[in-house]
């Protein structure tokens, strides 16, 4: 059985631009989301978890020209991405030009809204007349992908998934199976996801957006706070990593992935099951496969939405799964708002944060226990005993439901 | 290594539906886009899936049907879809409304079935199925990266978690704005070129072989080459293992700039093997490889080749070729190259 290892780690969330400012606002409990500031929308009245970056200054960031059609989701990832790659010693040129032992590098990005926001800007131009036509084949989600490949260099393979909020954490899992299979020897996975109108106003006419900062388990929750971010984690069979040690002595694995788990809710298109059997059965497989007992599990950092419907049934799944015994439980989506098609490589990396600093990171806005539940989110960052294994669920519309179980090495 | 069988496998197209009449009796078009042609849905759906499902979800949901049915497969362990754009027609409406009506008012409907992961989410729905669900949205390869998904975990070596049948699809639906759109761009944007046309396929792949086995997939392969030309595609095709096929689907679409990669590239790594295609009668689609894959699993299932697959000005004779491997490549922009190798 192959050791999958996570070899570096990239970042730009509403926490910070990097992994360093992403840490510092966590141990400081500092909370990322603030009001609308970046997307141009009416709907002023919703608190958000924005990058604190205009797409210009990603441009001039990554020295882009300035006739290039951009999309912010591409952008976000590029930087992200620069940063994994220049964490795990895999600088440009190396990509560019593979040496033997890293030949097959996988990209694997998870992304719903693509080109949106662009697409939502032009959308009339389209229709009507030529003058953001270049802009056309940006919509596709693929696209977006490559256009964050390609400006690094030689990937051997690309895949986009998308499964709507699941998307970066359904990547991680492909990339263990590429690793797996021998079909890649480094991986980087995870996703990038801009907010957009399109997606705002959708799950507003959900009525599932909170106007107030959102409150995951809590009893007086009342919905999300939506953000926007990417992440992507590098990961390397022990093989990969240990060969390129040798040559890279500062080369650090940061945890292994221990376990993970698809399933499926099966129930209905945006809601959660009341017994939250697709999220029971997800962490049910990936404790399975990481050949641990739930007893083991140090700390599980939630989907944890701050919807009524989700944390209800999430909450009731852990309650099944882990009887009187259950770990600290939080949601950092109070710190990031919900990153949609990001947030399961997003979250996985401020988990892993946690177990490389031994903290708990804390639910920010948590008064009230919710009376169906068992159990109250963390609100102290000391941990009980040290963080060995950690877990991160991650679910999606649709029942798209993914849990990852990340280790100390 | 588990061997891994195509065990039954449907399609709605421009040709007739849920058939293989485009066998003998294909349907040539003359127009640039084509919808796919419609089943009676009344027959298959209650009057309320027939209102409330998109075309592309009734196209899916009935395809996948279907292929359980027939592979007596009712739950099966995975279920893994790709699809270009996802649900273009939900989408279009929503981001209509928005655009030219504002921000108020908007019916949530349309936008629970925008994302892409909704097709996948309906047929799990319906079947009440738990198992491992993906969906994968990589333009015109779509298919391919669902398919290696499914393919790997047939083939995992550790027994937890392992796969023994994945119900893969292919969809794409065209809308007239949306292909009105892509005329403005590389990929529709030439006369005379392949028909846009609409996928919907699905078939159930199994670890085990049945009495109505179509056929084996021995290899799913992909490759990326974002910056340079293929100057490394030849070392990196000779790895494949990919021996030698009795013919090569290939994805021409009668647009030069995409048909001399194909012929070149053929040329080159597969010498004087026949070329066959399938975009003159079912058209061009991000998700048409798989319609590709499906024309390679019948004729491999009946060992016989109609000579409407012929591509013109090609000198083979198709009677002179046993039918007992057919590879299927694609590629998208130049950028991706997928092989997919069926054998008997």
């Amino acid at each position: 059985m192959k050791e999958i290892l996570i070899s570096g780690m990239g970042i730009v969330s509403a926490l910070g631009n990097n992994i360093k400012e992403n840490l510092q606002s966590l141990l400081a409990n500092r909370s990322g989301i603030g009001p609308l500031h970046y997307l141009q929308t009416s709907h002023t009245e919703f608190p958000v978890g924005e990058v604190k970056m205009t797409n210009e200054e990603m441009i001039s960031l990554l020295n882009i020209s300035e006739d290039e059609p951009t999309i912010r989701t591409a952008l976000m990832g590029m930087l992200a991405l620069r940063e994994a790659l220049q964490n795990a010693n895999l600088s440009k040129s190396e990509t560019r030009n593979p040496k033997p032992e890293t030949q097959r590098i996988a990209f694997i990005s998870g992304t719903t809204v693509g080109g949106m926001d662009k697409s939502e800007q032009f959308y009339l131009d389209f229709l009507e007349n030529d003058t953001r036509n270049a802009y056309i084949s940006t919509h596709d989600c693929g696209i977006c992908t490559e256009m964050i490949a390609n400006y690094f260099g030689v990937f051997s393979q690309v895949d986009t998934i998308s499964t709507a909020c699941s998307s970066a954490a359904n990547a991680i899992i492909l990339g263990a199976e590429l690793l797996k299979s021998g079909r890649a020897d480094i991986v980087v996975a995870g996703g990038s996801e801009c907010l957009t109108k399109f997606h705002l106003n959708g799950f507003n006419a959900l009525m599932i957006l909170d106007r107030k900062p959102c409150r995951p388990f809590d009893a007086t929750r009342a919905g999300i706070n939506l953000g926007e971010g990417a992440a992507y984690v590098v990961m390397e069979t022990a093989e990969s990593f240990n060969k390129r040690q040798q040559e890279h002595p500062t080369l650090k694995a940061m945890c292994k992935l221990s376990g993970y788990g698809n399933t499926c809710d099966a129930f209905h298109q945006t809601a959660s099951a009341p017994d939250g059997e697709g999220a029971y059965l997800a962490m049910k497989k990936a404790i399975e496969e990481a050949r641990l007992s739930p007893e083991q599990i140090d700390y599980i950092n939630a989907h944890g939405t701050g919807t009524e419907n989700n944390d209800l049934s999430e909450g009731t799944a852990i309650m099944r799964l882990f009887g009187d015994k259950i770990p600290p439980v939080s949601s950092t989506k109070s710190f990031t708002g919900h990153t949609t098609s990001a947030a399961g490589c997003v979250e996985a990396i401020l988990s892993i944060l946690a177990l490389q600093n031994n903290f708990l990171p804390i639910n920010l806005n948590f008064s009230e226990k919710i009376p169906e539940l068992t159990f109250a989110p963390v609100v102290s960052q000391q941990p009980t005993k040290p963080l060995q294994h950690i877990m991160k669920n991650s679910f999606g519309f649709g029942g798209n439901d993914t849990c990852l179980i990340f280790s100390k090495i | 290594m588990n061997n891994i069988y195509i065990n039954s496998i449907k399609q709605i197209s421009a040709q007739q539906p849920l058939v293989e009449d485009w066998f003998e009796q294909p349907i040539f078009y003359s127009e640039p886009y084509i919808r796919a042609i419609e089943p009676d849905y009344k027959q298959f759906f209650t009057p309320n899936e027939v209102r409330r499902f998109g075309k592309i979800l009734k196209r899916a949901l009935l395809v996948a049907r279907q292929v359980m049915a027939e592979s007596g497969v009712a739950l099966p362990d995975a279920i893994i879809t790709g699809t270009g754009l996802g649900c273009i027609e939900s989408t279009e409406i929503f981001l209509d409304k928005l655009v030219r009506d504002g921000e108020e008012l908007l019916n949530p409907t349309h936008f629970m079935q925008s994302t892409h992961n909704t097709i996948g989410s309906l047929i799990a729905i319906d079947t009440k199925c738990h198992s491992y669900n993906s969906t994968y949205a990589h333009n015109g390869i779509s298919f391919e990266c669902a398919l290696q998904d499914a393919f790997m975990q047939m083939k995992r070596e550790d027994a937890i978690n392992r796969v023994s049948t994945a119900l893969v699809g292919a969809h794409d639906e065209m809308t007239p704005t949306y292909f009105n759109l892509l005329k403005k761009t590389p990929y529709f944007g030439k006369l005379n070129q392949a028909f846009a046309g609409e996928t919907a396929v699905a078939m159930m792949l199994s670890t085990e072989k049945a009495e109505k086995t179509i056929c084996k997939i021995e290899a799913v392969e992909k490759m990326y080459f974002g910056h340079e030309t293929i100057d490394k595609f030849q070392s990196q095709i000779s790895n494949l293992k990919i021996s030698n096929p009795d013919y090569i689907m290939v994805g021409t679409n009668d647009k030069p700039e995409t048909d001399n990669i194909y012929l070149e590239n053929c040329a080159k790594l597969f010498p004087n093997i026949p070329l066959l295609q399938y975009k003159n009668i079912f058209g061009e689609s991000y998700t048409a490889p798989a319609l590709g894959v499906y024309v390679a699993a019948i004729c491999l299932q009946r060992g016989v080749i109609p000579e409407h697959l012929k591509i013109s000005g090609s000198e083979f004779q198709i009677s002179d070729n046993s039918v007992n491997k057919i590879l299927c490549y694609n590629h998208f922009d130049n950028k991706n190259h997928t092989f997919i190798l069926l054998s008997r």
